[in-house]
């Protein structure tokens, strides 16, 4: 039971970065980030490799954005990837994601697919909404925040994340589209050996297809977050800092002396 | 088109879900803007009084039971919105911006090529524009943008960013039959899991002093239940830790792990992310000790130390007991 497994990898700035908003007020400031893999994706992505080496079959990885992305797909490669295609498309911020999974979609509808799989969100935009966009364009039942992925006579068994600690359990058949939640398996590190011969495979670039939105779409402006509340900050030495918060404790009850 | 707004309500196990009814109260106020009518679907399986509780917030619940519908599945719900939108037209489809409602939101949308936009921390019409508030990249940024469309918009509102519906009069249960052709439900729900593991209830713990990635090492974690110890409390965790199995997932605070109300939290070394601090945002007294001043925690905590943890802490110690 070989499986067709589409892998949609995304590659955004660091989160862990401070960030600058762009003059015109609509992006932030891109000159000087560095860019990695979304943390869903690849957990999205060991799954794909995972299963390909359990049941057999091959994992196209799919991305989409400027030529900085093939850095990503490369990743992909050295890992397990079969095949890596990257959706030419400048827009860098992507802020619309009825955009991207229309343009992801098209492509999608082009490659043969038992699986296609996406990470459960986006550090940066953190819509959540591109791998089931991509199931309802394309047709495909789907389920979000999967956590353990079985296949049995072309039958998944999945178990999806709720709030609170609960799994949710599906059976799904194939053709399907699972979001894959964080820590749903270990990610790998890639292999010298493997990262040297990923650096010489082709990556197919496609043009992005001519997608029809039902609505327009804007960005009004970014702006550095407006604090609801905000804590009283303590600075100082660690020792003042240490007297303070003993205090506070002591102040409060809830240590005795 | 009208201005009504239509709400998908969420349930498990009958018992709505807490979102619900912030959305509701989202969804009245948008509706009081644009002149329209706020209806709440309610889809399952012998959920009247469900159907009953969501009327008391003073709004008219179309209330769809099918036994396709018993459990959620995002192909049924999209099935049954179908259904209902054969007579009615509402301008907006809301829904929380939860593990349930990001399935359904992007799927309907796609299924029926609707404008979306998701996890929203703010919401309001614009003339004819949906303008929404989103937050990104580790919530250091935040942006508005805007939404024109003949259609129905479909969106969903992060918990924990509108204050809950309190009760109204006026509100009404409408049962709604919708034929729902059950061969086109193609997933089929099995069971729910829960954790096995017996550990402590973090949910009935005062004091909860939690670890995220700022400790750094697991070798680290003695202390944390050190200082947990000295204020009377226990040790609970961001998700990272969890994931990594530094500590079990029982103790994992948040969206996808507990909800706490406990008297004290101490959050060590957590960023703040809105999954974590969906989980601990009510606390009595919440200190955050992080070495980031811009660290979203200092958002929700009362008090804020920008201080290394892995020094505050036995510093602190050394007070307490010196």
């Amino acid at each position: 039971m070989a499986l067709n497994i589409v892998v949609c990898l995304k590659q955004i700035p660091n989160p862990d970065l401070q960030f600058q908003i762009a003059p015109d007020g609509k992006d932030i400031r891109r000159d000087a980030l560095n860019y990695k893999i979304n943390g869903a994706d690849e957990y999205a992505l060991e799954e794909a490799v995972r299963l390909k080496e359990k049941y057999g079959g091959r994992v196209v990885a799919l991305s989409l954005g400027p030529k900085r992305v093939d850095q990503v797909l490369r990743e992909a490669l050295a890992k397990g990837a079969d095949e890596a295609v990257r959706i030419a498309h400048e827009d860098s911020g992507t802020y619309d994601v009825g955009t991207v999974a229309r343009l992801l979609a098209a492509t999608v509808r082009t490659l043969p697919h038992d699986l296609v799989l996406t990470g459960v969100q986006s550090d940066d935009q953190g819509s959540s909404a591109t791998g089931g966009l991509i199931a309802g364009l394309v047709g495909l039942p789907h389920a979000s925040v999967v956590t353990r992925v079985d296949v049995k006579d072309r039958i998944l068994e999945v178990a999806t994340e709720l709030e609170g600690g609960l799994q949710r359990v599906y059976a799904i058949p194939l053709p399907a589209l699972l979001t894959i939640q964080f820590g749903a398996n270990t990610p790998r590190y890639a292999p010298l050996p493997a990262i040297m011969r990923a650096a010489r495979q082709p990556i197919r670039e496609i043009a992005p297809a001519s997608v029809s939105l039902p609505y327009a779409f804007g960005v009004r402006g970014l702006s550095p977050p407006i604090a609801k509340g905000h804590a009283e900050i303590v600075t100082g030495s660690v020792e003042d800092q240490a007297k303070k918060f003993a205090q506070l404790l002591r102040e409060k009850g809830f240590v005795r002396r | 088109m009208s201005g009504d707004i239509l709400i998908v309500a969420e349930h498990l196990e009958g018992r709505l879900a807490p979102s619900t009814f912030e959305v509701v109260s989202l969804g009245r106020a948008l509706a009081a803007a644009s002149g329209g009518v706020v209806r709440v679907a309610l889809f399952g399986q012998g959920v009247r009084a469900l159907a009953e509780a969501l009327a008391k917030l003073g709004v008219e619940v179309l209330l769809v039971e099918d036994v396709a519908l018993a459990e959620y599945t995002g192909d049924g719900y999209v099935l049954a919105v179908r259904g209902l939108l054969e007579s009615a037209k509402p301008r907006l489809l809301l829904a929380a911006h939860t593990a349930q409602g990001y399935d359904l939101a992007p799927g309907l949308a796609g299924a029926l090529d609707l404008p979306l936009v998701t996890n929203a921390v703010g919401v309001r019409l614009d003339g004819s524009r949906l303008v929404v508030t989103r937050r990104l990249l580790n919530e250091k940024v935040q942006a508005e943008i805007e939404i024109a469309s003949d259609r129905m918009i479909v969106g969903t509102v992060r918990p924990g960013s509108v204050k809950a519906a309190s009760p109204a009069p006026g509100g009404i249960v409408v049962p709604t039959k919708v034929s729902i052709d059950a061969s086109r439900v193609r997933m089929r729900f099995a069971r729910i899991e829960r954790p096995t593991v017996q550990d402590i209830d973090l949910a009935a713990a005062d004091v909860i002093v939690s670890a995220g990635r700022g400790i750094q090492k697991k070798e680290n974690l003695p202390l944390i239940e050190e200082f947990a110890k000295a204020v009377g409390g226990v040790v609970g965790a961001s998700r990272p830790l969890t994931d990594m199995d530094w500590l079990p997932k029982t103790r994992q605070v948040g969206q996808s792990g507990k909800t706490v109300h406990p008297k004290l939290y101490v959050a060590c070394g957590i960023s703040g992310a809105m999954q974590h601090v969906a989980g601990m945002k009510d606390a009595g007294l919440i200190v955050a000790i992080n070495t980031d001043p811009s660290a979203p925690i200092f958002e929700v905590a009362h008090v804020g130390f920008v201080a290394d943890v892995l020094k505050l802490l036995p510093a602190t110690l050394k007070e307490l007991t010196g």
